[in-house]
């Protein structure tokens, strides 16, 4: 069976524009999270707050690619160009047909989308619409503006699962790299802040609505006090690569994809469930032919909701016990949604090649939900064997497992 | 509208929403071959001119027979003046 390893890693996120900020941000317990300025003025709209990204040197990209491109297609690419170069991996490879990409979002561009129903909607004409609003707003706009800029010519998909979407787009490239049908997959998921975003989970009342005036408090997974989720945006892109790919060219591995499992609740569209997060877990740990008692750090999904934090911690606990450390990373970046399975993964690889784990933000007072391990410092710690959770609205889950690179 | 005007404001449309250099933008220049332009762009060149001379050209045909630069003022001129005839009846 082929060997399916990690390569490069690139990140946009709340904290910066690489994956250096994005770890340097959490060595230093640094939140993204902000006070978003002009929200209040949508009615009703009772979370405030958000974790923007900044979008960087756009104009470098010729116009002919870049007129295609909202936010979340130039975190996307900007994060492949980092993992790319991470992976020296050079662009000349890309057009052979055996390299693929698949990020994922939650529902495409926001802010074309909102741009279009504005013009239709309002002004009922179609004499000012752009060409291009649609190519922005496409759910596949990241993959597809990636695939282009970069001149991907192999597989290109764009699985949208909600939050879980750049972990099963991991799933997916790990599959397509097993089975023989790829040699390399740029893998993650990309997102953008929009107040149509935040408004959909707010009234859900999902959102964290208390920590308005001090939004660096929020969120807060685990935590007695979390009120709900804080929405970011940014990207992850995770190369996976074939390991004797890999190793022909010389290329230097951050980690193993081992084991996943995606799979639903077929219960409910919004509450997420323990029996299903649990089974989960459990399928990955299957398909990596590993035991739980191999685990030694679980990446918690964690959003800060009451009822999902509750129901992951029951289901970690069940699988794991409390001997695992757990942690979350929401804290630092918000809910980057369709991108935060990839992006936090990321973070997580760079703690296990340092021997770190790094804690919670926020989290003061741990709520008794389920008695697992929380890390509430950075803390020094041999990992070879790590899960990342991600659940999503529509009951879906999924969960990766990765070793240490030998 | 004068000449000079039309000539004017359709260039400022090719520097803002294509990004081309003011010196290409001569009379003879193709609008594919010279200026770059491809079939997706001239969707939103029709807007853009839609909206800088306050027109409707998106359903006239004569539209697709412009080829050059000086095709297109000669065609906005000639939009201008039907506009304003039928203004004045």
């Amino acid at each position: 069976m082929r060997r399916v390893v990690i390569t490069g890693m690139g990140a946009v996120t709340p904290l910066g524009a690489d994956v250096a900020a994005l770890v340097d941000g959490i060595e230093n317990r640094r939140s993204g999270v902000r006070r978003m300025p002009g929200w209040e003025a949508y009615r009703g709209l009772r979370s405030l707050v958000a974790a923007p990204a900044e979008v960087r040197d756009e104009k470098s990209i010729p116009r002919r690619n870049r007129r295609s491109m909202g936010r979340m297609s130039f975190f996307a690419v900007r994060a492949a160009e980092e993992a790319l170069a991470d992976a020296v991996i050079e662009r000349a490879r890309l057009g052979s047909g055996r390299v693929g990409c698949a990020i994922g979002s939650t529902m495409g561009g926001a802010e074309a989308l909102s741009q279009t129903f504005e013009t239709m909607s309002h002004e009922k004409d179609l004499a000012k619409l752009s060409s291009m609003k649609f190519f922005q707003c496409l759910a596949h706009t990241a993959a597809m503006n990636v695939s282009q800029y970069l001149g991907i010519t192999g597989m290109v998909l764009a699985p949208s699962g909600a939050c879980a979407s750049s972990l099963q787009a991991l799933g997916i490239g790990y599959d397509l790299i097993k089975c023989g049908r790829q040699d390399i997959v740029l893998c993650g998921g990309s997102e953008e802040v929009h107040p149509t975003v935040t408004a959909a989970f707010d009234i859900l009342y999902a959102t964290s609505t208390g920590y308005n005036e001090e939004p660096q408090e929020t969120p807060r997974p685990f935590d007695k006090k979390r009120d709900g989720l804080v929405c970011g945006e940014g990207c992850g892109i995770v190369v996976l690569e074939e390991l004797e790919h890999a190793r022909a060219r010389g290329a230097a591995i951050h980690g193993e994809v081992v084991g996943f499992h995606t799979c639903a609740s077929g219960d409910h569209v919004s509450e997420s469930s323990h029996a299903s997060i649990e089974r989960c877990l459990r399928g990955a740990l299957e398909d990596a032919a590993v035991s739980a008692a191999e685990v030694d750090y679980v990446n918690a999904h964690a959003t800060a909701t009451r009822h999902g934090d509750a129901e992951e911690a029951r289901a970690i606990a069940e699988v794991f016990g409390d001997r695992v450390p757990v942690s979350a990373f929401k804290g630092y970046i918000g809910h980057t949604l369709g991108a935060s399975g990839a992006i936090e993964l990321i973070a997580a690889l760079v703690g296990m090649r340092r021997g770190v784990l790094y804690p919670t933000l926020n989290l003061q007072e741990a709520d008794d939900c389920g008695g697992i391990r929380h890390v509430l410092e950075r803390t020094a710690s041999r990992v070879d064997l790590m899960v990342k959770n991600s659940f999503a609205f529509g009951g879906i889950n999924a969960s990766l497992v990765c070793r240490r690179a030998s | 509208m004068t000449e000079q005007q039309v000539i004017q404001w359709t260039n400022e449309v090719f520097e803002q929403a294509f990004e081309i250099e003011r010196s290409m933008l001569t009379a003879d220049a193709h609008i594919f071959e010279d200026l770059g332009l491809d079939s997706l762009d001239i969707v939103d060149l029709v807007v853009a001119l839609q909206d800088r001379f306050g027109i409707r050209i998106r359903e006239d045909e004569r539209i697709r027979t412009v080829e050059t630069l000086g095709d297109l003022y000669a065609y906005i001129v000639m939009v201008g003046q039907e506009a304003a005839l039928g203004g004045e009846g």
